[in-house]
């Protein structure tokens, strides 16, 4: 996506540079400060309090003093050399001094754009603009430090020349995304006591008494009461309390709205703050969490991958995918409606495995499943933190079917579902006639999905051997959404603006998780 | 809003999915020369290096060891034959079918249109084979589309029509 040419010599300007119809703009003048800031923290605490003590205070100030001047400089030539234009439909990137890199983003295949203002620049009014392209493993483009004016209105350029993409929707609804003066439409709040608590309720936090009561056991017991014993126990647990802490400093403050385009944004962060925008039909798929100790607030968490954020590897913490950081079940659903129109999370069913397949999976057989909608392919695994996946039709990559040597035996094969957001929806030891239906109703719906064919109803295909058994408790929501998933991009924006279909009745059951198709 | 997952009659052989529909193609047996070449080298220096520290100690265990990975070795040399039978692929009208495995069987289904590049490798002793391997990458990393031991026409035409078909049909994700 990102095209790299080094270039050698720092005399020579950006390469193949073209008839240019606006000049480049650098960043903010005060951004050398602001990234040297944090090398010097860096530095500084590498020093440590041991080399204070060895060289004493003034030596310290020195070299302190000396690398950050050292920092500053080299920082300012960075900033000096980097620069970046819009040019057509890119945004083109210069920097380097030594090693020059001209990297040009084609717009078209602009994942999300991320908002960061970490603690530093929220006190000097500057941000951060991150955008987020498929292939390489991190972030490729920050734009490191903007105004917030500017960044602002860079985003929402960028974003509106990315939207003007023939490809996903419909070629002819290239309306100016920028000129449509309407407001965000709030969707959801977070209220901070529910995430608080919700921390409170994790294994870290739970766990934390037991230890230190565990710990002044001991103490009493030995009768030492030594300063270092103490410091290394309150170090302890500040390590242990240091994730619940980080979570809840994240996800402070966590709202969700739909923006004039149609588009998804997510805005969270207490010390550092993200505003996060996602088209929706860049959605790879959706993740629903119960972890075991919020099952008795009846909450879930509701995670949303984007390609371009690296796979399942990469830091958890460092990921903006958080759709919902802590909610209830009406809410998860409402929201799930919202990104994955048609898609309603208390009528998902999925079947459990054939109980043969209880010779490998003894105890938590019935929590795996899996299970086709029109929209999308669902699959849950997991008995104490349940986890369901729900991959769209449109977003599929490709299909996996895998046997190992106990499956033959058993005649069972597990099918994967493979997206570009790094997750796959998994549904584990199913019946080997069963997996290759899956497998190639998958294929299928994949290519009616992404096919042209998407602009008519999501109806199931006509290779589908059991009609759709109708639901009598939730009235059929495959009708009202004419466009599918696959169009609820900026084209089919405006309607999504004007007309939020409603959510089909009140949920049935509150558990979705355990769902069955009901049998006629 | 869902169907119940009763599947159709299906055959059932976990190799052979919808035999009237698909046309599977095998690999050149070229490859378990290949294979075969490329284990006896690296079981020659396991070999040379476990007669090395029994030539030095002297030790009971050391040709016990060089046994074991003898037994090892012919073991799997007689799988590969078949391991390389079991490779196959087949291309459909829209999508890309491979399946290789023995133990754990896998079999891939790839779209054209979700196809990001095409890579066609061939390693010294491939070269010397005049065999090729042609990998489809889509963006899921998951994605698992190789084959190998493909003659370098093949390979060629395999990959020109991957390349074809994926600008007929590109998206972006």
């Amino acid at each position: 996506m990102t095209s790299v040419q080094p270039n050698p010599g720092p005399a020579a300007g950006a390469p193949g540079e073209v008839v240019v119809d606006e000049p480049r703009r650098r960043l903010h003048p005060l951004s050398p400060l602001l990234s040297g800031a944090k090398s010097i923290a860096v530095i500084v605490a590498a020093l440590s309090w041991q080399t204070l003590s060895q060289v004493g205070v003034g030596r310290f100030a020195i070299v302190v003093t000396v690398i950050a001047v050292g920092v500053v400089i080299f920082s300012v030539i960075g900033w000096l050399t980097t620069g970046y234009h819009v040019v057509g439909r890119e945004l083109r990137i210069q920097d380097g001094l030594l090693w020059r890199r001209n990297r040009a983003i084609p717009l078209d295949r602009l994942q999300a754009v991320e908002l960061r203002r970490p603690l530093l620049a929220q006190l000097t009014g500057l941000a951060e603009l991150r955008l987020e392209v498929v292939g390489g493993g991190k972030t490729e483009a920050p734009l490191a430090y903007l105004t917030v004016r500017e960044a602002a209105a860079l985003r929402q350029r960028l974003l509106a020349l990315a939207g003007r993409t023939p490809g996903v929707a419909d070629p002819a609804a290239a309306q100016p995304a920028a000129g449509v003066p309407a407001l965000e439409r709030p969707l959801f709040r977070v209220s901070n006591t529910d995430l608080l608590i919700s921390q409170l309720l994790t294994p870290q936090a739970f766990l934390l008494p037991v230890g230190v009561a565990f710990v002044i056991t001991q103490f009493v017991l030995e009768g030492s009461w030594g300063f270092v014993a103490i410091a290394s126990t309150v170090t302890a647990m500040a390590g242990v309390l240091l994730q619940p802490v980080r979570r809840v400093l994240q996800d402070w403050d966590f709202r969700l709205a739909r923006d004039p385009g149609g588009r998804l944004a997510v805005r969270y962060g207490l010390l550092e703050t993200r505003s996060q925008i996602v088209p929706l039909h860049r959605v790879q798929s959706i993740g629903v969490t119960w972890p075991l100790l919020w099952r008795a607030k009846d909450w879930l968490h509701l995670r949303l991958d984007i390609a371009g954020y690296a796979g399942p590897q990469a830091n958890n913490d460092k990921r903006s995918d958080r759709l919902l950081p802590v909610g209830s079940f009406p809410v998860a659903r409402a929201l799930v409606w919202e990104v994955l129109p048609g898609v309603d999370l208390a009528a998902l069913a999925t079947l459990p495995p054939p109980a043969r397949a209880r010779w490998l999976h003894p105890i938590a057989l019935r929590s795996f499943g899996a299970g086709m909608t029109p929209e999308v392919f669902v699959s849950r695994a997991g008995l104490l933190t349940r986890e369901l996946t729900m991959v769209p039709y449109a977003r599929l990559q490709s299909v996996r079917v895998v046997q190992g040597p106990l499956q033959r035996l058993l005649n069972l094969a597990t099918v994967y579902a493979d997206t570009a957001g790094g997750r796959s929806g998994v549904a584990h030891d199913r019946d080997v006639a069963e997996a290759w239906w899956f497998a190639e109703q998958l294929s299928l719906r994949a290519r009616l999905a992404r096919g042209p064919a998407s602009h008519v109803p999501a109806a199931p295909p006509p290779a589908v051997p059991p009609p759709a058994v109708p639901d009598p408790a939730v009235p059929d929501p495959a009708v009202p959404d004419p466009a599918g998933p696959g169009a609820a991009g900026p084209g089919a924006a405006g309607r999504g603006v004007a007309l939020p279909q409603p959510l089909p009745g009140p949920a049935v059951a509150h558990d979705a998780y355990w769902r069955r198709p009901s049998q006629p | 809003m869902t169907e119940p997952s009763t599947p159709a009659p299906a055959p059932t052989d976990p190799l052979e999915p919808w035999p009237d529909t698909v046309d599977w193609r095998p690999v050149s047996r070229s490859l378990i020369t290949v294979e075969l070449i490329n284990r006896a080298i690296w079981s020659v220096v396991v070999l040379a290096a476990l007669a090395a520290g029994w030539l030095m100690t002297g030790h009971w265990s050391w040709p016990a060891a060089m046994a074991a990975v003898l037994i090892l070795v012919i073991w799997r040399s007689l799988v590969t034959v078949r391991a390389v039978k079991a490779w196959g692929y087949a291309e459909r009208d829209n999508d890309l079918l491979v399946r290789h495995g023995l133990l754990v069987r896998r079999l891939s289904i790839v779209p054209y249109a979700r196809m990001q590049f095409v890579d066609v490798t061939a390693g010294p002793l491939e070269r010397a084979f005049h065999l090729a391997t042609v990998q489809l990458h889509t963006a899921a990393a998951a994605t698992d589309a190789r084959i190998p031991g493909l003659p370098p026409m093949e390979a060629s035409r395999l990959r020109d029509r991957l390349t074809a078909l994926g600008e007929d049909r590109a998206e972006g994700l």
